[in-house]
């Protein structure tokens, strides 16, 4: 009776040690940032890119990732994607990765791209994609952009019920254009809207900075 | 409420009167049902309160079991360790003993020749006779007899012979005068001799004193032992205070140890990850993480194993039973292997340093600024103070082996003292609500009775004395 109890034991304690050995993934986190490249917002590329530098890239640790997807007329494509890291998990590789990144960062500050049309929708659904993808525990949405959608005529947006499962969400830098200057209630209405738009589709929630210094807060708020 | 009672009346135009019909009707019967009710509701508390009661008897058993148990772990260790001590001083009076015997074939010998020297030269002293004195008598007899007789034959004769006996004298008193002479050289050469016994002497008393000393401390651990033996309330309260301050201060050096290892753990799991890269996760740990802490760990054996070989600690009877050359292989390998992980952990905190350097100037360079010299000089100061923090923080940690041994031999009295402690305590509450629950049965009983008292009255009056409580 002992030797099975002594037996049941050990088979007990190897398995939960099996089980205890788990993927790192749910303890890493991914960030997709969207950049508005349309209309006024393309002269605001710069300052998003030293904002994403300064506030996001120092707060990613080994494991964690980055996309960075631009905003234009038709934004559900690949060529959308600018350019995406996952960090190693070695100290020193990952910085040598940050700083190509950040080279790569400066390149698209400094480049002419702008589109005439606005498919921030497209965007989103993209960036959904490529966070679920990671399977990480932590999924962060940013959005840097005025948020007037004009999507082209023929493009098509709807979001699933699930499409923003798990992911927070965050508009970042949101300038205010004439008409909101003029009325206020346009741009708070623009505003609810896609609060409505995140939270029915399954976002894990949805806010508005208006301080880059308050993106480090966010993070750890969302971890 | 009255809806309630309607169908019930059995008079519905007279709702007093049906009640009191109700009344009267449930009096008679509860009346008729007394015994059986009260037997009921002694039943009840038999099951509740009486259960609580023998919950709270088995708990006292268990209580008083546990007691005497932690009392004969108290006493057998109590024991254990001034056999341990009076052992300790057997060792002692025998090392003593051994060194002074050891000495003593020798201290003899010369004490041997001392005496032999001073017996030789006391025969030397007895040969060496001076010639017998008397010479002046006979000298003086000579001159008074010369020139008495008158006969100048004689007169000659005894002239030669007091020239010869003043001669004789004369030699006489020359080898009298040498005689004492050797004497005194011979005495004189005594005098270190004598020195050398006192100073033999000297050492004889000390070594006894010694031997006296380790005497007196034997007796005053047997004196402890007899104590303990009788077992008496005394020594037990003695180890059982003993025992609990052994617990608090080991608590206390381990928790402080046990901050250390934190510290330890932070100063080499950040560079960890720069050896140990992996995306697995143990128990929410990273890998490097894990790493970082079976390094800790690791410090933590050898401290445990160094102790233990030196004899400072007497966790693994194993070891302690080993031979004095397996001793001291265990010995050398804990203590060699803890300068190497204190050599990797000094490296290990530079890695670090260099890390958090690169981190902070990449971070800088991000942000679009640069680092200025000041951080440089600083980084300098803070890379020596890690690196000795890094090769120092290890040997703190060995040295927790020898409270945690402390740890282990005190918890096991004071865990059976919080547990004791606490399963008197679940007793006494026990026996607090079964009081309650006893009462409040009691208090039911009455309740009834003075429900059914008219009944009750009523049959006194005719059979002339109350109703027997069931």
């Amino acid at each position: 009776m002992r030797k099975i109890i002594k037996y049941f034991l050990v088979a007990v304690s190897v398995s939960s040690m099996i089980a205890a050995c788990t993927d790192s993934k749910e303890y890493e986190t991914s960030y997709c940032t969207l950049v508005d490249i349309s209309g006024t917002y393309s002269a605001e590329k710069k300052g998003v890119v030293n904002i994403v530098k300064a506030g996001i890239l120092p707060k990613m640790i080994p494991g964690d990732s980055l996309f960075f997807v631009k905003i234009d007329s038709n934004s559900y494509s690949e060529e959308n994607l600018v350019t995406k890291l996952t960090l190693d998990y070695r100290p020193t590789q990952a910085n040598n990765q940050k700083l190509i990144l950040s080279k790569k960062l400066d390149k698209f500050g400094k480049g002419k791209a702008k589109s005439r049309m606005t498919d921030i929708s497209g965007a989103m659904m993209l960036c959904s994609d490529y966070l679920k993808a990671t399977r990480s525990g932590t999924q962060v949405i940013f959005i840097f952009s005025d948020m007037r959608e004009e999507l082209p005529a023929g493009v098509v947006r709807k979001f699933a019920d699930d499409e923003f499962a798990g992911i927070d969400i965050a508009a970042m830098n949101v300038i205010k254009l004439k008409k909101d200057s003029a009325n206020p209630e346009v741009y708070r209405k623009r505003m609810r809207k896609w609060d409505q738009l995140f939270t029915s589709s399954g976002a894990n929630s949805w806010t508005t900075l208006l301080d880059a210094t308050k993106i480090e807060e966010f993070i750890y708020g969302v971890k | 409420m009255r809806n309630l009672l309607e169908p019930y009346y059995l008079l519905p135009d007279m709702p007093g009167i049906s009640i009191a019909i109700w009344v009267a009707t449930s009096m008679l019967f509860l009346f008729f049902a007394r015994e059986p009710m009260h037997k009921l509701i002694l039943v009840f508390s038999d099951s509740t309160a009486g259960g609580l009661r023998k919950m709270a008897t088995w708990i006292k058993k268990s209580a008083d079991k546990m007691r005497e148990k932690d009392r004969k772990v108290l006493l057998e260790s109590g024991l254990a360790k001034v056999q341990g001590e009076i052992l300790q001083e057997f060792h002692k009076i025998d090392t003593a003993n051994t060194k002074a015997l050891a000495g003593y074939p020798e201290l003899q010998l010369k004490l041997d020749e001392s005496i032999s020297r001073i017996d030789d030269d006391f025969q030397v002293c007895g040969q060496v006779t001076p010639e017998a004195p008397g010479w002046s008598d006979v000298v003086e007899t000579i001159a008074r007899a010369q020139g008495s007789s008158g006969d100048r034959i004689i007169e000659k004769m005894l002239g030669e012979i007091h020239k010869s006996a003043i001669s004789g004298e004369k030699k006489a008193l020359a080898e009298l005068r040498e005689v004492a002479g050797k004497r005194h050289k011979i005495l004189g050469s005594m005098a270190p001799v004598w020195k050398r016994i006192e100073k033999l002497g000297k050492e004889i008393n000390s070594k006894v004193d010694k031997v006296m000393e380790n005497s007196r401390n034997m007796d005053k651990y047997m004196k402890q032992y007899e104590k303990l033996s009788g077992s008496g309330v005394e020594s037990i309260d003695m180890l059982a205070s003993k025992m609990t301050k052994l617990f608090i201060i080991s608590l206390i050096v381990i928790f402080v140890g046990l901050v250390g290892a934190f510290v330890n753990f932070n100063l080499i799991a950040l560079p960890m990850s720069e050896l140990v890269p992996a995306g697995t996760r143990v128990m929410g740990l990273a890998v490097s993480e894990v790493s970082a802490l079976v390094i800790v760990a690791l410090e933590l054996m050898l401290g445990i194993f160094l102790f233990e070989a030196v004899g400072v600690t007497h966790t693994f009877p194993q070891i302690a039973n080993m031979t004095l050359g397996k001793r001291r292989v265990i010995l050398y390998g804990a203590f060699f292997g803890l300068l190497f992980l204190s050599l990797v952990e000094a490296s290990l905190a530079i890695l670090r340093e260099h890390l958090a350097e690169a981190k902070t100037a990449l971070d800088l360079s991000l942000a679009g600024e640069s680092a200025t010299m000041a951080d440089t000089i600083d980084s300098n100061i803070t890379v020596i103070g890690q690196a000795m923090l890094g090769f120092v923080l290890p040997w703190i940690l060995a040295v927790i082996a020898i409270p945690l041994e402390m740890f282990i031999e005190a918890s096991q009295h004071a865990f059976a003292k919080f547990y004791t402690l606490f399963i008197t305590l679940v007793c006494h509450l026990a026996n607090v609500v079964a009081y309650i629950i006893e009462g409040f049965f009691k208090i039911l009983i009455h309740v009834f009775d003075i429900y059914i008292i008219v009944p009750l009255q009523i049959y006194k009056m005719f059979k002339g004395k109350p109703l027997g409580a069931s």
